[in-house]
């Protein structure tokens, strides 16, 4: 691959790892609720029908969207990449200032275990059928996510597949960590990377609004660098604006 | 039919969390493309108010949010 080549699948990998990332974490944690009490069985056969359909969607969407016009397909994915980013983006800025909690998975544990012991105690007689849903849907969830980014950043480039790879390889990852562990992985730095994660689709999305629109965007795929630091600096400066009125307001 | 209204929530809430937000970025793509293909306006000058447009879009979604949680 050359050096060009890799200025675009070097973010579009790293943005699909990062973003799977975080979101098997917050999978993952549920799935261990639904191990812990009914054991692993019926988690792992709801996380893998989950990660079935989410497959079937990246392998169905993704040759679909090679078949549209490659600027209005550029225009429309930049535009939703756009919405996703800058919305991630903003959340982490407003954890990072303290204005909103930071996500807490110990505490989601907690609330999602006592949820499934108290469904599973008024339907008794389908106690592995409820957690295996409940996996199911965690997993569902929290995929659309990445499903939608491995697309986007990969339909158009060819780049489909080392997006999808990327993905897995973080859903793998979090796979072997989680069950060497079995507790929540509370120690991820969440908010950083999804952080990374709102720059990285953020930056994504001005480009690929701006090509979509026919602008030629000056050093071409190097702009998306540029992009990110833009979005970076910005994010960081304003997380440090509002720091200190939120924390007066606290006081 | 749970999981599927619940699927549809989580793929709207994925470009709505934030109303304004959404408008403001939808109203400044719709300006920057008017501005490119019917004004003729240079490529650069669009790019660097689609750029720029985002990032103040970005700060005032983030300190309206801020405002609004220290208010309550």
């Amino acid at each position: 691959m050359d050096p060009i080549a890799w200025s675009v699948a070097a973010p579009a990998v790293g943005s699909a790892f990062l973003a799977s990332l975080v979101e098997a974490v917050e999978a993952f944690t549920i799935v261990l609720a639904v191990a812990t009490l009914r054991g692993w069985r019926p988690a792992a056969c709801g996380a893998a029908g989950a990660l079935g359909v989410l497959g079937v969607l990246i392998a169905g969407l993704g040759p679909l969207l090679d078949r549209v016009p490659l600027h209005p397909l550029q225009l429309a994915i930049g535009v939703l990449l756009l919405l996703l980013g800058m919305g991630w983006l903003r959340k982490a800025i407003l954890r990072a200032a303290g204005v909103i909690p930071l996500h807490d998975e110990a505490a989601i544990f907690a609330s999602e275990t006592g949820q499934l012991a108290d469904s599973t105690r008024h339907q008794p007689t389908s106690l592995d059928w409820i957690a295996g849903l409940t996996a199911f849907k965690a997993v569902l969830l929290e995929g659309l996510e990445v499903v939608f980014i491995v697309i986007a950043v990969g339909a158009g480039r060819g780049l489909l597949w080392p997006a999808g790879v990327g993905a897995l390889a973080a859903c793998l990852a979090i796979l072997a960590i989680g069950v060497a562990v079995r507790k929540p992985l509370a120690k991820v730095p969440e908010n950083t990377l999804k952080f990374g994660i709102g720059v990285m689709l953020s930056a994504f999305g001005v480009f690929w609004t701006g090509e979509g629109l026919g602008i030629n965007w000056p050093g071409q795929d190097f702009a998306l660098g540029a992009f990110a630091v833009l979005f970076l600096s910005v994010g960081i400066a304003a997380a440090s604006m509002l720091r200190r009125p939120a924390a007066e307001a606290i006081q | 039919m749970n999981i599927i209204r619940e699927v549809l929530k989580e793929l709207v809430g994925m470009f709505l969390a934030d109303a304004r937000l959404t408008l403001a970025t939808l109203f400044l793509v719709a300006v920057v493309a008017a501005l490119v293909g019917v004004w003729r306006v240079g490529p650069l000058v669009g790019g660097g108010i689609l750029v720029l447009g985002c990032l103040a879009i970005l700060v005032e979604a983030a300190s309206r949010e801020a405002r609004r949680v220290s208010r309550q």
